[in-house]
C-alpha cells in the first residue's frame, strides 16, 4: 500500500488483488444493506481516529485514559449546549433566508442556462432544429411538476429513518474510546500462536492507515475550504458578488464534495461555477476566474496539500482509483461513492497481510504442527 | 473486622506480579503496570510449539509466566541450544526497541503461558504515557547494557534471541 498496489511483492499473486477488490465492493454492498447502523458505524469510527489525539494530549497531562474521557465527555456536552444556544440559531436564520432566496435563485438559474442554450442554437442551427432551449425548459418544468414533489417527500421519510440512528454516533464512539484496546486485545485472543505477530502488525497497520486517511481528510478539509473560501471572496466581492463567510460556506461544499476523488473535485467546480452564474450571470470574467481559481486549488491540493495531509498512503493507480469509485456509487450509492477509497485502502493492507502469512511456508508448517500436537495430546490416553 | 483492610488496595493480579519482577519493567509501578497490563496478550504454547523462529522479523517481547522454554541456534551440523528461559525471565526484548531478526530459536519446552507486548502498541503506550515508555525503554537498555558488560568481562551470556 505504501509503495502503491502495483509495487507490492505481497500482492503479486492476482488471487489477491482480485480479493482486495472484490472484498472492498462486497463491504460496499453490505454496509449498504445495513446502512441505518453502518452509517453511525462509520461515523463514529471517524469521530474515534479525530478524539483520540485528544485523548491523548490530556493524558500527557498526567490523567489516566479513563479521567481524560470524562474531561472531553464533560467538554463536548457544555460545548454542544453553548453551540445549541447561540450558534445554531443562527444557522437557522441562515437557511430560512436561503430558503427564501431560493425560488429566487431557482428562476435565475433558469433564465442563464436558457440563455446559454439559446445561444448555442444562435450559431448552431441543428440544436435550433431540434428546439433545444424550449425541449430543456419543458423537461425541467416537467421534473419539477412531478419528480420533485417526490423526491421532496422521499427526502424528508429520509431524513426522519436516519435521525434516530445518528443518535447511535456519540454512544458508539464513547465505547470505541473507552473499551477499544480490550476489544482489540479479546479479538487477538482467537488468532492461532503461529501467525500471532504478523497478525498484530497487520492491525497496526491498519490502524495507522485508517488514522492517517480521517485526520489528513480533516486537515485536506480545512487547507481546502481556506483557500477556495479566500479565493472565492478576493474574486467576488468587488462586485459584492461573496460576503466572506457565503464564500467560505462555498469553499466547505466543494471540499467536502473533493472527498470523492476525481468526480467529486468536478462537481465542486461545477457548483461554485453556477453559483457564479447564478450571482453575477452577466460577469463572465469573473466565471473565468472562479474556473482558474478551482484548477490552481486542484493543483495546489495534488502537489502540496494532499502530501502534507494525508500523504501517499492511499495513492492508487488513477485508473483502479476511478474504477472503484464508480462501481463504488453504482453499487452503494453516495454512500458507496464516499467508502470506496477507505475501504479500498483497508483491503490492500489485509490483502498484503494475508498473502504475508498465507504465502509463508514457515508459518504455515509451524500451525500445521500445532494441530499434530494437540491432536496427540487429545489422543493420548486412546488405543488408536 | 479489620477495618484498615477497607483501605487497602486489592491485591495485585498474579500474573502482574510475575511481570514486577521481570528486569525490563523493574521500575514500573503499580499503576503503570496495571496499565501496561492492558497492552499484554496472553499466549498459551504446547510443548515442542515453536514460540518464534530464527531469522524471522521480532515485533516483540515475551515474558514467561509458567512453564519453560528452550533457546536453540543453528549451528553448523546441528543445533546448539542456547539456555532454558523460566517464569519471571523475559525474552526478545530487543524488538521493543526495533524490528530486526531474531537470532535464536524459542521452542515451549512444556505447556507455557507468557505474555506478549509488541513494539507498535508500546510506541502508542509511550505516546500517551511517555514517563511509562521511558522506563520501559530504560529496562530495556539497562539489560542490554548487563549483557554487554558480561561480554566484555569475557563472562558466559543469559539467553539472548533478540
Amino acid at each position: 500500500m505504501k509503495e502503491g498496489m502495483a509495487n507490492d511483492r505481497s500482492l503479486e499473486h492476482p488471487i489477491i488483488w482480485v480479493a482486495v477488490i472484490c472484498g472492498a465492493l462486497g463491504s460496499i454492498v453490505l454496509l449498504n444493506t445495513v446502512a441505518w447502523l453502518a452509517f453511525p458505524l462509520v461515523l463514529a469510527v471517524v469521530l474515534f481516529y479525530l478524539v483520540q489525539p485528544l485523548l491523548q494530549r490530556l493524558q500527557l497531562s498526567g490523567v489516566t485514559p479513563n479521567q481524560a474521557l470524562g474531561i472531553f465527555l464533560a467538554a463536548a456536552t457544555i460545548l454542544t449546549v453553548i453551540a445549541s444556544v447561540t450558534v445554531l440559531p443562527a444557522i437557522f436564520n441562515s437557511l430560512s433566508e436561503f430558503q427564501n432566496q431560493l425560488p429566487e435563485h431557482w428562476t435565475r438559474l433558469q433564465s442563464v442556462l436558457r440563455q446559454d442554450l439559446l445561444s448555442i442554437e444562435g450559431r448552431f442551427h441543428f440544436a435550433q432544429r431540434a428546439g433545444l432551449a424550449d425541449g430543456f425548459q419543458a423537461q425541467l418544468d416537467h421534473f419539477v411538476a412531478s419528480s420533485g414533489k417526490a423526491y421532496l417527500a422521499d427526502s424528508i421519510l429520509f431524513l426522519i429513518h436516519w435521525l434516530p440512528s445518528l443518535l447511535l454516533v456519540p454512544f458508539l464512539t464513547f465505547f470505541f474510546l473507552r473499551d477499544g484496546t480490550a476489544f482489540h486485545r479479546l479479538i487477538l485472543r482467537a488468532v492461532p500462536n503461529a501467525f500471532f505477530e504478523k497478525t498484530l502488525l497487520l492491525f497496526d497497520r491498519m490502524d495507522g492507515q485508517m488514522r492517517a486517511y480521517f485526520r489528513g481528510m480533516l486537515g485536506l478539509t480545512l487547507l481546502d475550504t481556506v483557500s477556495l473560501g479566500l479565493g472565492l471572496w478576493f474574486l467576488g466581492h468587488w462586485d459584492g458578488v461573496f460576503g466572506f463567510w457565503d464564500a467560505m460556506l462555498l469553499g466547505l461544499i466543494c471540499a467536502v464534495f473533493a472527498w470523492v476523488p476525481y468526480v467529486g473535485s468536478a462537481i465542486g467546480g461545477l457548483v461554485a461555477v453556477a453559483t457564479c452564474a447564478v450571482k453575477a450571470p452577466q460577469d463572465g470574467g469573473l466565471l473565468l476566474s472562479v474556473v482558474i481559481l478551482f484548477l490552481a486549488v486542484r493543483l495546489l491540493d495534488e502537489f502540496l496539500y494532499t502530501p502534507l495531509t494525508v500523504g501517499r498512503a492511499l495513492r492508487m493507480h488513477p485508473l483502479i482509483t476511478v474504477m472503484m469509485i464508480f462501481a463504488g456509487g453504482m453499487l452503494g450509492g453516495v454512500y458507496g461513492l464516499l467508502l470506496a477509497m477507505p475501504l479500498l485502502g483497508i483491503f490492500t493492507v489485509l490483502g498484503q497481510m494475508f498473502g504475508e502469512i498465507w504465502f509463508d511456508p514457515r508459518l504455515r508448517a509451524r500451525q500445521q504442527a500445532r494441530n499434530l500436537l494437540e491432536k496427540r495430546l487429545a489422543s493420548k490416553d486412546l488405543d488408536l | 473486622m479489620n477495618f484498615l483492610k477497607l483501605f487497602q488496595p486489592p491485591p495485585i493480579d498474579p500474573q502482574l506480579k510475575v511481570v514486577s519482577g521481570v528486569s525490563v519493567f523493574r521500575d514500573c509501578n503499580r499503576a503503570e503496570l496495571e496499565a501496561l497490563r492492558l497492552h499484554l496478550h496472553e499466549r498459551h504454547f504446547l510443548a515442542g510449539e515453536i514460540v518464534f523462529d530464527e531469522g524471522e522479523q521480532g515485533e516483540g517481547m515475551y515474558v514467561v509466566i509458567s512453564g519453560k522454554l528452550r533457546a536453540t541456534r543453528k549451528g553448523l551440523l546441528k543445533k546448539k541450544t542456547l539456555g532454558y528461559i523460566q517464569p519471571g525471565e523475559c525474552f526478545g526484548e530487543m524488538a521493543l526497541l526495533e524490528a530486526g531478526p531474531r537470532v535464536a530459536t524459542v521452542v515451549a519446552e512444556e505447556p507455557t503461558t507468557v505474555l506478549a507486548m509488541f513494539r507498535p502498541e508500546l510506541v502508542q503506550l509511550a505516546e500517551s504515557r511517555p514517563r511509562l515508555g521511558y522506563k520501559i525503554a530504560r529496562g530495556v537498555a539497562l539489560v542490554m547494557e548487563a549483557r554487554l558488560r558480561r561480554i566484555a568481562e569475557g563472562q558466559p551470556d543469559e539467553v539472548s534471541v533478540t
